[in-house]
C-alpha cells in the first residue's frame, strides 16, 4: 500500500495543527484507487500485482476536541455529519496532532477509529498521527508523522510520500497525480484555458506539430511515388540500352562477316600475290582495329547530347518533373517550428553534398559519363533542389539512399545544409 | 527517565490539573503492592512552546502490578482541563478496555480530585481481566488460575501478569501475585515500631513466577511489608519451601500461608510467654530485680546475694521463647577482666523445659542459681581482679 499527500495539503494540516494550543484533529479527504501491474516475463506467464494507492487531496479540521464523540469515546453520527457535510463520501481517514507524545495510537483513538470504520463504511480507514517533539530549551522542534492502517493486523504503518519534498537536485520535479481540487484554480484555468487548449482539450501546439508531421508524411509519400515512377523509367531505359547493345553487336558481327567475305574474295583474287600474306595479316588487324575503332563512335553516338539524340530514346528523361516546383520543394526547417524556406547558395549537387560524390563513385559503366554530362547540364538549372531530384532519379543506388534521407527530417540541420546520413555511406 | 518527587511534579503541572495529580501522587496506592506508590515521570506539555509555564499536561505513570511496573502515558489538555484524559498503555498495544466498563471515564468529573485515581484503579481492573484472558494460551496456567479463583481466600486478591510470549522459543511466562490472608493484627506493637518508614498496611505477598507454560520452572518468592519482616525476625522470615514439582498453587499457597501463620503465632505466643516469665520472676525475686524490659519483655536483670557475694544475672529472652532457652549471664560486681569489663559468665544450657510455666521456671532458676553460684564465685576470684 502506498500513500501520498500533496505538499500544500500537508503544509495546511501542519499549519492548522501547529497553531492550535492543544491537541488537534480532523478528517482526511481524498481517494483510494487500486493499481494492477501485469508483468510478463520469459520465466512466467504473467503475474499481476495489486497496489492500493491512497491519495490525500484535502483535509477538514475540527474546531475543537470532542466535537463528534463523547467522554466515553462514542461517536455521534449527527455531529459527524455536521462537520463533514457533503464531503462525507470523500473521507479516507482522519488525523490527530499531539505534542510530546509517543508515536502510538492511544486508547481513545483506537476506540474512535473502530467506530468510524463502521459508520463511514470504509474498511481500510487510515489514521495519520502527527507528533511534535520539542527539546527542553525549545531549540529544536521535530514534526513527526506516521500513517497507520489500524484495521490490519500486520504492517500497520505505511509510508506517506510527499512529492517533491526532499532532495530534488538529483531528480526531476515530479508532477503529482494528486489533483488540485480548489474551485478558484478550476475557474481560472477555465477562463484562460482557451489560449492554450483547443475545443477538445488538447494543447494547441501539439496539434500544430501534428500538422507539420502529417505534411512531411505526405511529401514522403509523394516522393515515394516519384521514385517508383523513375525506377520504372530507368528500367525501361536499361532494357533499351541492352537491346541497342545487342543490335550493335549484331551489326558488328554482320559487318565483320561481310568484311571477311570481302577479304576472302580479295584473297582469292590476290592468290598469286602470296608474299603479301604478311601484309594481309597485318592488314586484318588494321581492319579489325578499324572495326574496333568504329565501335566507340557507335558508342559515342549513343551518348545523348541532351538536346538531340537523347530525345527519341528517352523522351521523358530530362524533362522537368511534371509536378509544380512547390510540391517537390521539401520544406527545410531552419529552426524548430518555423516553416521551411529553401536555402539559397547551395553548390553543385551539394544539396546533399556528399551524395553527389557518392553518385560519382557509385555510377556503373556508361552511366558515369551520363552523370557527368547531366551534372554539367544541371549547373544551368535555377534551383539547386531540382538538381537533386533530376540527377538523382537517373542513378539507381544513390537514388534510393537519397529518397530515404529526404524522408528523415530529423537528419536536417537548422543551418540549412542537409547532410543525409544515408548519402554519406 | 528521572523520577520526579511529588512536589516537583505538582509544581510543574498545569494549575487546573493539579488537584487530580495531587491525589494520585499523595494517596495513590493501587493494587496489592501498596508499599510502592505511583510514580510520575516525563512531564511534558501539549501547549505551544511559547506558552508560559507551568503548563505540563501529560506524563508517564508508573504503576506496580504483579511484580512488574506498568508505564502508562496519560494525556490531558491544559487548555481544556475539564476534558477526560487519554491513555497510551505502553507496550501493551493490544490492551483495549471497554469504555463502558470505566464509570469514572464515562462520567468524568474534573472537579473531583479523586477522579483520576479512581479511573486508574478501574483501568487496572480491566488490565487484570485482560491478563487473565491471556492465560488461556496455556491450559495448565489457566487451571491454576481457575482453581485459585474458586477459593474465596485467594480469589479476590490476585494479580496476574501473563508475560509476552517469547517469539523465538514460544515460551510463555506468567506471574501470580497473591495476597496471603494472614492476620497480623495481634502482633505486638513494640515489634513494629522500629521501622523508620511509614509502614503502611501490613501485608504478605506471595509471588510465583512460571517461566514456562508447563509449570516445570516455578520460582516462588515471599514479600513482607518491612514491619512484619522485622517482627518475624528479619530476612530469615522470608524463607519458604520450594515449589514442589508437579504441584499446583492451590496446594502450595495454603502451605505457605500456614507456615506464615505459625510463625506469627509463635511470635505472639512468645510475647505472652515472656510476659508471664518476667511476671513470675518479679514475684519470686521481688526486690532483687534491677530492671526489666516492660514493653517487649526481652530482658531482665537481677541483683542477688549469696553468702555476702553479690552478683548480677542478666536474662535474655529470645524471640521464639519458650521454644528457645533464655540466656543467663552472670556478672560479678567486684571483679574486672583484663579488658576492663566486669567479669561475667554466660550460661546457655541449664536445666530447662519449655513446658514449664512462668512460676515453675522462676523456681527452677532460683535453684539453679544456688547451685551455680559457688562455681561462679571461684571463677570470679580466680580470673578477675578487684
Amino acid at each position: 500500500m502506498a500513500a501520498s499527500i500533496s505538499g500544500y495539503t500537508f503544509s495546511s494540516v501542519c499549519y492548522h495543527s501547529a497553531n492550535s494550543n492543544s491537541d488537534h484533529e480532523g478528517f482526511l479527504l481524498g481517494e483510494v484507487r487500486q493499481e494492477e501491474t501485469l508483468s510478463i516475463s520469459d520465466s512466467q506467464i504473467s503475474s499481476s500485482e495489486f497496489l492500493h494507492i491512497v491519495e490525500v487531496h484535502n483535509h477538514e479540521p475540527c474546531a475543537q476536541l470532542f466535537s463528534f464523540y463523547d467522554y466515553a469515546g462514542k461517536v455521534n453520527e449527527e455531529n459527524l455529519n455536521r462537520i463533514l457535510k457533503d464531503r462525507r463520501k470523500n473521507v479516507i481517514g482522519w488525523y490527530r496532532f499531539r505534542r510530546n507524545t509517543q508515536q502510538q495510537m492511544s486508547f481513545r483513538e483506537q476506540v474512535i477509529h473502530k467506530q468510524l470504520t463502521n459508520i463511514l463504511g470504509i474498511p481500510d480507514l487510515v489514521f495519520l498521527l502527527f507528533s511534535f517533539i520539542s527539546t527542553a530549551n525549545s531549540s529544536t522542534h521535530a514534526l513527526e508523522y506516521v500513517l497507520f492502517r489500524p484495521n490490519r493486523r500486520y504492517n500497520q504503518r505505511i509510508s506517506l510520500s510527499i512529492p517533491n519534498l526532499g532532495n530534488t537536485s538529483q531528480q526531476e520535479y515530479k508532477v503529482s497525480s494528486v489533483p488540485n481540487t480548489s474551485k478558484n484554480y478550476a475557474s481560472v484555468i477555465k477562463e484562460h484555458g482557451a489560449e492554450f487548449f483547443d475545443k477538445d482539450g488538447v494543447i494547441k501546439d501539439i496539434r500544430a506539430i501534428f500538422q507539420v508531421y502529417s505534411a512531411l508524411q505526405d511529401k514522403v509519400q509523394a516522393v515515394c511515388a516519384e521514385v517508383d515512377q523513375s525506377e520504372r523509367v530507368k528500367e525501361k531505359i536499361q532494357e533499351e540500352v541492352k537491346k541497342l547493345k545487342e543490335e550493335i553487336s549484331l551489326r558488328k558481327r554482320i559487318t565483320a562477316a561481310e568484311e571477311r567475305r570481302h577479304q576472302e574474295s580479295l584473297n582469292t583474287e590476290n592468290h598469286s600475290l602470296q608474299d603479301d600474306s604478311a601484309l594481309s595479316d597485318s592488314s586484318s588487324p588494321p581492319s579489325l582495329t578499324r572495326v574496333l575503332l568504329q565501335s566507340p563512335p557507335l558508342e559515342v553516338s549513343l551518348d545523348w547530347p541532351p538536346n538531340s539524340t537523347a530525345l527519341p530514346l528517352y523522351p521523358a528523361a530530362p524533362a522537368p518533373p511534371p509536378a509544380p516546383p512547390s510540391a517537390i520543394l521539401l520544406p527545410r526547417p531552419q529552426a524548430v517550428g518555423s516553416p521551411g524556406h529553401p536555402s539559397p547558395g547551395l553548390g553543385l549537387g551539394n544539396g546533399d553534398g556528399s551524395s553527389s560524390d557518392s553518385l560519382n563513385r557509385q555510377a556503373i559503366g556508361q552511366e558515369d559519363q551520363l552523370e557527368e554530362e547531366e551534372e554539367e547540364e544541371d549547373e544551368d538549372e535555377d534551383s539547386s533542389e531540382y538538381e537533386n531530384l533530376v540527377s538523382e532519379r537517373l542513378q539507381s543506388p544513390s537514388l534510393t539512399d537519397t529518397a530515404v534521407s529526404l524522408g528523415r527530417p530529423a537528419a536536417l540541420w537548422p543551418d540549412g545544409d542537409t547532410h543525409s546520413s544515408g548519402g554519406s555511406s | 527517565m528521572n523520577s520526579l518527587s511529588p512536589e516537583v511534579a505538582l509544581s510543574r503541572i498545569s494549575p487546573e490539573l493539579r488537584p487530580l495529580l495531587c491525589s494520585v501522587v499523595r494517596n495513590g496506592r493501587v493494587g496489592l503492592d501498596s508499599t510502592n506508590c505511583l510514580r510520575i515521570t516525563d512531564l511534558k506539555t501539549g501547549c505551544t512552546s511559547l506558552t508560559p509555564g507551568p503548563c505540563c499536561d501529560r506524563f508517564k505513570l508508573h504503576i506496580p502490578y504483579a511484580g512488574e511496573t506498568l508505564k502508562w502515558d496519560i494525556i490531558f489538555n491544559a487548555r481544556d482541563p475539564e476534558l477526560p484524559p487519554d491513555f497510551i498503555f505502553g507496550e501493551d498495544a493490544e490492551f483495549l478496555p471497554e469504555p463502558s466498563e470505566l464509570p469514572h471515564l464515562v462520567a468524568w468529573d474534573a472537579g473531583d480530585p479523586d477522579c483520576l485515581l479512581q479511573l486508574v484503579k478501574e483501568l487496572l481492573q480491566q488490565y487484570h481481566q485482560y491478563q487473565c484472558q491471556r492465560l488461556r494460551d496455556s491450559s495448565r496456567l489457566l487451571f491454576e488460575y481457575d482453581s485459585l479463583l474458586e477459593d474465596p481466600n485467594y480469589g479476590r486478591s490476585m494479580e496476574i501478569y501473563a508475560g509476552r510470549k517469547n517469539s523465538w522459543t514460544g515460551e510463555f511466562s506468567a506471574r501470580f501475585l497473591l495476597k496471603l490472608p494472614v492476620d497480623f493484627s495481634n502482633i505486638p506493637i513494640y515489634l513494629l515500631k522500629d521501622t523508620a518508614l511509614d509502614p503502611g498496611e501490613d501485608v504478605a505477598l506471595l509471588s510465583v513466577s512460571f517461566e514456562d507454560a508447563e509449570a516445570t520452572q516455578v520460582f516462588p518468592k515471599l514479600f513482607l511489608s518491612p514491619s512484619i519482616e522485622h517482627a518475624l525476625g528479619g530476612p530469615s522470615a522470608l524463607h519458604i519451601p520450594a515449589f514442589p514439582s508437579g504441584g499446583c498453587l492451590i496446594d502450595y499457597v495454603p502451605q505457605v500461608c500456614q507456615l506464615l501463620t505459625n510463625k506469627v503465632q509463635y511470635v505472639i505466643q512468645g510475647y505472652h510467654k515472656r510476659r508471664e516469665y518476667i511476671a513470675a520472676f518479679l514475684s519470686h525475686f521481688g526486690m532483687g530485680v534491677v530492671e526489666y524490659d516492660a514493653v517487649g519483655f526481652t530482658k531482665l536483670t537481677l541483683l542477688l546475694m549469696w553468702k555476702d557475694f553479690c552478683f548480677l544475672v542478666h536474662v535474655d529472652l529470645p524471640l521464639y521463647f519458650p521454644r528457645d532457652q533464655p540466656t543467663l549471664t552472670f556478672q560479678s560486681i567486684y571483679h574486672f577482666t583484663s579488658s576492663g569489663q566486669l567479669y561475667s559468665q554466660v550460661q546457655k544450657s541449664y536445666p530447662y523445659s519449655p513446658r514449664w510455666d512462668g512460676n515453675e521456671m522462676a523456681k527452677r532458676a532460683k535453684a539453679y542459681f544456688k547451685s551455680f553460684i559457688p562455681q561462679f564465685q571461684e571463677g570470679a576470684f580466680a580470673n578477675g581482679k578487684l
